[in-house]
């Protein structure tokens, strides 16, 4: 579960808030967006939830455990276990091939054979199969955005945080990546949580978290 | 994290390939310099060590001074010299030739040692002459302390067994015109005239000054051509360690009154050459070094500025700090292990040409520079390299381990 008490966060001197003492509860399995205008401090909400950046004051539980009180170490394994990443671009490293891409979390725990077959089959199930030993570059946006994909899921975590994954992509390859979404959640019971400032894409979650100026409100109550 | 440094240098081959070759230069030259620096310097120290020894032991050199003479003859006036009195009191000697010859014989570290009587004496061959330094010495000793058999040319150096016979030097049989098995007049500038000896055999040391100016003689022959029956005026000495020379020098001389010199300190002019070699050789190779790790230290902060994405993505999925220093080290330690093999491999094979090289004149008894392929200079060469292309990974790796994810992804 991940649970945030009253965090605040705040960039550059003079100290500017971003994010006003938000509090709130994602359960385990549960398909959440985040949305709001551009500004309103959503990718920001999405990367202390995820351990990647620390608040300035409040505290975020991921399991129970507060993020800011674990070390170095303690947060990369947790990632590396427990999380997947998807962002708006795919950060695919381009001197790997599509295998080694998707076997990366895996690379880090010398668990590259045991999960071959793994990401053979993930990558099938994405449609990108037939490419495994081809280059990123060799790839259309759709398809690297998958391979992408595959390398969250491989680890089978706990959590996966994606970062507006359809900004780059066409209507099609976006209503995939949705799809394959909703259907990680469905069946692996992967909680999710997706950033994205589209309203068709937010309502495909089973709950939308809307921030309005670095605060929860209700899509109602955004006016201008 | 080396599959990932492996690809990561792989993408970049030409960059590398010139950082690599830079690298491989610095190390060529090393091995390259210090082969032919070394073979020389290892020649040139058999040469010395014919001549002297890894210890000399000498007797002292007694002068005449003028305050003792004035105390013998005038004790109680005063004496003002108007031209001092000088000159040797006596011929040099060793104060106690049986006590070192029972010291040498017990003690495990020298190998061996033989006693030699100096004298300058002049050859003369029909109505040519020549002058030369007589070295008395028993053959049978001299041949364990030194190497001089290896460059008997004609005849051989145990030949001085027989009574009256000399080991002479290639420019002093050139310039008598003489053979092994001729006979060659030696005087000692006594009253007596000259003695005829035969010549037992010749070498050829490759140094023209020591070719035309030494000769070899038995030891009971000088004593009996000097008029000095039982004089030993030195005693060279040959360690089973050289390296202890000096430490062993300094030891016997706290107990003696005749002087004890290592060979370094008898060649002191030759040691400076070496340590000023020796400096050259180091500045070089540190000089050209220096600029490969600044090449090194360049693209992989150029890679690091223009992965930073992928760094980023790294520690997001659970690569920590210390992964990330890894993955630049190890690009930097390939770049230091493949130029250090690759430049070692290129330096011996120029040393192989430059041995294979006719010079057309003698250096010692071949026609070509003496390389020195001593495996200290392939693992100095190696130890450097690694550790210039670690020094100048690290700090680009540092750099980068300190990178957060969300500072990338800000910046992006």
């Amino acid at each position: 579960m991940i649970e945030c008490k009253n965090i605040i966060k705040e960039f550059g001197k003079p100290a500017q808030q971003i994010l006003h003492g938000i509090s709130l509860k994602i359960m385990d399995g549960e398909f959440v967006s985040i949305s709001g205008r551009s500004g309103s401090g959503k990718s920001t909400l999405l990367y202390l939830i995820s351990s990647l950046d620390l608040p300035t004051s409040g505290d975020v539980f991921l399991d129970g455990k507060i993020v800011g009180e674990m070390t170095s170490d303690e947060s990369h394994h947790f990632r590396n276990i427990n999380v997947g990443f998807i962002f708006q671009f795919h950060y695919l490293l381009s001197e790997l091939s599509v295998l080694d891409n998707v076997l990366l979390p895996a690379r880090n725990l010398n668990l590259m054979n045991e999960k071959r077959d793994e990401a053979i089959r993930i990558l099938s199930r994405l449609g990108v199969g037939s490419h495994i030993d081809k280059y990123p570059r060799e790839l259309s946006g759709g398809e690297q955005q998958r391979v992408a994909i595959a390398r969250a899921l491989i680890l089978k975590p706990k959590y996966i945080f994606a970062d507006e994954p359809t900004g780059n992509l066409d209507t099609y390859n976006a209503r995939l990546v949705m799809d394959i979404l909703k259907e990680v959640n469905k069946l692996d019971k992967t909680t999710i949580c997706l950033v994205t400032h589209d309203p068709r894409f937010s309502a495909m979650a089973e709950r939308e978290i809307y921030l309005i100026d670095g605060r929860i409100a209700s899509r109602s109550e955004d006016i201008f | 994290m080396f599959f990932l440094s492996w690809k990561q240098l792989m993408a970049r081959k030409k960059q590398n390939l010139l950082i690599l070759l830079g690298i491989s230069f610095g190390t060529l030259l090393f091995v390259s310099i210090s082969g032919v620096q070394l073979g020389m310097r290892r020649y040139i120290a058999n040469q010395l060590l014919n001549n002297t020894a890894h210890i000399l032991i000498k007797g002292e050199e007694k002068k005449v001074k003028a305050d003792e003479v004035t105390e013998a003859f005038y004790p109680s006036n005063f004496v003002h010299w108007i031209n001092n009195p000088s000159g040797l009191r006596e011929n040099v000697k060793l104060e106690n030739y049986s006590g070192w010859y029972s010291k040498l014989n017990q003690d495990s570290r020298v190998l061996g040692f033989s006693p030699r009587m100096a004298a300058h004496v002049v050859l003369n061959s029909g109505k040519f002459s020549t002058a030369v330094n007589l070295v008395g010495t028993i053959p049978e000793k001299q041949v364990k302390i030194s190497s001089i058999e290896d460059y008997m040319k004609e005849g051989s150096f145990i030949g001085l067994r027989g009574s009256n016979t000399i080991v002479i030097g290639t420019g002093v049989a050139d310039d008598l015109g003489l053979k092994t098995g001729q006979y060659v007049n030696v005087s000692s500038g006594l009253k007596e005239g000259p003695k005829s000896f035969k010549i037992a055999g010749i070498f050829q040391f490759g140094n023209q000054q020591i070719d035309r100016s030494l000769a070899f003689a038995s030891l009971t022959d000088v004593q009996i051509l000097t008029k000095s029956p039982g004089r030993v005026s030195e005693i060279a000495v040959a360690l089973y360690d050289i390296d202890q020379a000096q430490r062993l020098a300094d030891e016997w001389q706290i107990l003696t009154h005749d002087k004890v010199e290592d060979w370094q300190e008898a060649n002191a002019s030759f040691m400076e050459m070496i340590k000023i070699q020796d400096f050259t050789r180091y500045f070089i190779t540190i000089s050209i070094l220096l600029v490969a790790s600044f090449g090194i230290y360049n693209v992989l902060s150029i890679m690091i500025n223009q992965k930073k994405k992928e760094i980023a993505i790294l520690r997001a999925i659970g690569y920590g700090p210390r992964r990330i220093l890894e993955l630049v080290l190890y690009q930097g330690l390939l770049l230091g292990v493949s130029g250090g093999i690759l430049g070692m491999i290129l330096g011996y094979l120029l040393c192989k040409y430059v041995e294979s090289i006719n010079l057309n004149f003698d250096i010692g008894n071949v026609n070509h520079l003496l390389i020195s392929y001593d495996l200290s200079i392939y693992v100095t060469a190696f130890i450097v390299a690694i550790i210039s292309s670690i020094i100048s990974s690290y700090i680009p790796a540092k750099a980068a381990s300190k990178m957060t994810p969300m500072d990338i992804i800000r910046a992006e």
